[in-house]
């Protein structure tokens, strides 16, 4: 019972993903291939360089760096707003996670991961 | 948590602290090589001894550090040490990721709450491909991008196993599940594990990430990672009793004994023959595992769980140190490699007698617990397929030893010179790898009031 549940589900997906994805074609009116309209955008102007440009390798350094300390200080905002209620060990554990956040930049700073050479 | 629970932690403190100073000391530029390298293996002595000084404990729901997990921790500790001293680095970073992922292997053998298990299972994996990359095999790249997505992939269903473990229980504690839901959760996180240990049809990333990291970090991949993720295994496991999984853990084991000793046979690359070689040796571990767990964890499995890995630990490190200091890659270089080096060929060939399970050796020990717990817990067949599977295992264990002594040197064979370094360790290995075997032994003539 339960896997002809699951079997017409997966029937179900299939055939709405398969709707959805050719319902332009099926319903639409003919596209026309004419001027610039199979540019990806259509904007009037030719395009004037890829689509997707080539991004350089230290974007993707810094990017990373932002979102570990950007989550590590998700963790501190909950800490901040109950500290009336926490006692001496909580602050303890927060005063080392942010001295291990502190080491690990002052570490990226002296191998020059900061740098933008 | 309390400051005696925290201790339970401490030999995972101690690898920390190891990690931010040499960290440290590196980004200083002041530390030479030499000096990183004893940081970081006097960091892994001090959780051995600090390790030795943990008593087991729990600190519910986040820590339990039982028999099992400290005598495994011990071996993740005594797996890196080689790796450690032996690391060909410029700076400081691959020690540093040695010991994060020793700090990863220790979550999995403190907790058995699934958080702690999975950031247990990353903080060992990331590391882990990351040591891949930097190897210098020209594929290394390749591998190191072909484990990540395996190892990916193992997250991705350990996760999902634990969503569905906790829609069914409401709990992320590792609970029994026999059906349902719960049941499918724990074979899926199961799976995670099968992955990481290699066992059949979930190894193929295994010989290639095997064959292009340097030989020092594939044996610290094929005893350290391998018995941690044993270890998750068995954790899983021993929460499956009446499930679909505890049904299928044996004959998975069957399998990857048998694939793994079929696929060894035609290999030319050595790294290669002992990378398929552990794929087989995991699946004993693997029926280890399913005879404990089918024996409601009784102490004598988990002796035999414990001791395959402690055996395997020396044989099977001691093997890939010894391709590292040999320096030799292709097997037709072993031809008639007796004559020129009779010290180095006499230690490969113990530790190949004691992969092979040949007695007096720790392989024949080990392998028989492991046969004596699968036939208490009545897994007949894949016990018999798994003989079958060491049968086989001989033709290359033991072809390689009759290349070594009775084959005339060909063209290719490897010059009496060019040692590198470890060739000490890798002696130190095969002694401990023989005479492992002999402990039970002495054990039995050491008991008061035995009789011969």
């Amino acid at each position: 019972m339960n896997a002809l549940a699951l079997l017409l589900n997966l029937a179900a997906v299939l055939v709405l993903v398969l709707f959805l994805s050719n319902a332009g074609r099926l319903l639409g009116p003919e596209p026309r291939h004419e001027g610039d309209s199979d540019l990806p955008y259509e904007t009037g102007l030719r395009p004037l360089a890829e689509a997707g440009p080539g991004m350089s390798a230290l974007y993707w350094r810094f990017a990373v760096l932002f979102v570990v300390f950007d989550v590590d200080l998700a963790f501190l905002l909950p800490w901040a707003l109950e500290r009336g209620s926490l006692d001496a060990g909580s602050l303890a554990a927060v005063t080392v996670f942010t001295a291990l956040l502190a080491f690990m930049l002052g570490y990226f700073w002296r191998k020059g991961a900061l740098s933008c050479r | 948590m309390s400051p005696a629970s925290l201790a339970l932690l401490s030999p995972q403190a101690a690898l920390a602290a190891g990690a931010l100073v040499v960290l440290a000391a590196g980004a200083s530029r002041r530390c030479s090589r030499g000096a990183l390298r004893a940081l970081a293996v006097s960091a892994v002595a001090a959780a051995l001894v600090l390790l030795a000084c943990t008593g087991t404990g729990q600190s519910p729901p986040l820590l339990r550090l039982d028999l099992l997990g400290r005598c495994f921790e011990s071996v993740f500790l005594l797996a890196a040490l080689p790796l450690l001293i032996l690391m060909e680095a410029d700076d400081e970073v691959p020690a540093a990721l040695v010991l994060g992922s020793l700090i990863g292997m220790g979550l999995i053998a403190a907790s058995s709450h699934l958080l702690m298990l999975f950031i247990g299972l990353e903080l060992m994996s990331v590391p882990a491909y990351l040591l891949v990359s930097r190897s210098r095999s020209p594929q290394a790249l390749e591998a190191a991008v072909k484990y990540f997505f395996a190892g990916g992939l193992a997250s991705a269903l350990f996760l999902m196993g634990m969503a569905m473990s906790y829609a069914a229980s409401g709990s992320l504690a590792v609970v029994p599940a026999a059906k349902g839901l719960g049941a499918a959760g724990l074979s899926l996180m199961a799976a995670a594990a099968l992955f990481k240990i290699g066992a059949v049809p979930l190894h193929f990333w295994l010989p290639d990430v095997y064959e292009a990291s340097d030989p020092e970090l594939a044996g610290f991949f094929s005893t350290g990672v391998k018995a941690a993720a044993v270890l998750l295994l068995a954790r899983l496991a021993s929460v499956s009793a009446g499930s679909a999984l505890a049904a299928a853990l044996p004959w998975a084991a069957a399998l990857t004994i048998l694939f793994g000793a079929a696929a060894a046979l035609r290999q030319q690359r050595l790294a290669r023959l002992l990378a398929y070689s552990s794929i087989s040796h995991a699946g004993f571990m693997i029926l280890a595992v399913a005879a404990w767990a089918a024996q409601g964890r009784a102490p004598a499995a988990g002796l035999a769980v414990f001791f395959y890995s402690a055996a395997y630990l020396f044989m099977s490190g001691g093997a890939f140190l010894w391709l590292k200091a040999a320096g030799v890659t292709r097997r037709a270089q072993l031809k008639g490699l007796a004559r020129g080096r009779p010290w180095q060929a006499a230690m490969l060939a113990a530790l190949l007698l004691a992969l092979a399970g040949i007695p007096p050796t720790a392989g024949f020990a080990a392998k028989f617990l492991v046969f004596w717990e699968a036939f208490k817990a009545g897994f007949y067949v894949p016990m018999v397929l798994a003989g079958l599977g060491a049968l086989l295992s001989l033709g290359y264990y033991l072809g390689l030893i009759r290349e070594m002594y009775f084959d005339e040197p060909g063209p290719e064979t490897a010059g009496p010179a060019a040692a590198g370094r470890g060739l000490g360790l890798a002696a130190a290995f095969a002694v401990v790898s023989v005479v492992l075997g002999l402990l039970p032994l002495l054990a039995s003539l050491w008991q008061p009031g035995a009789r011969p």
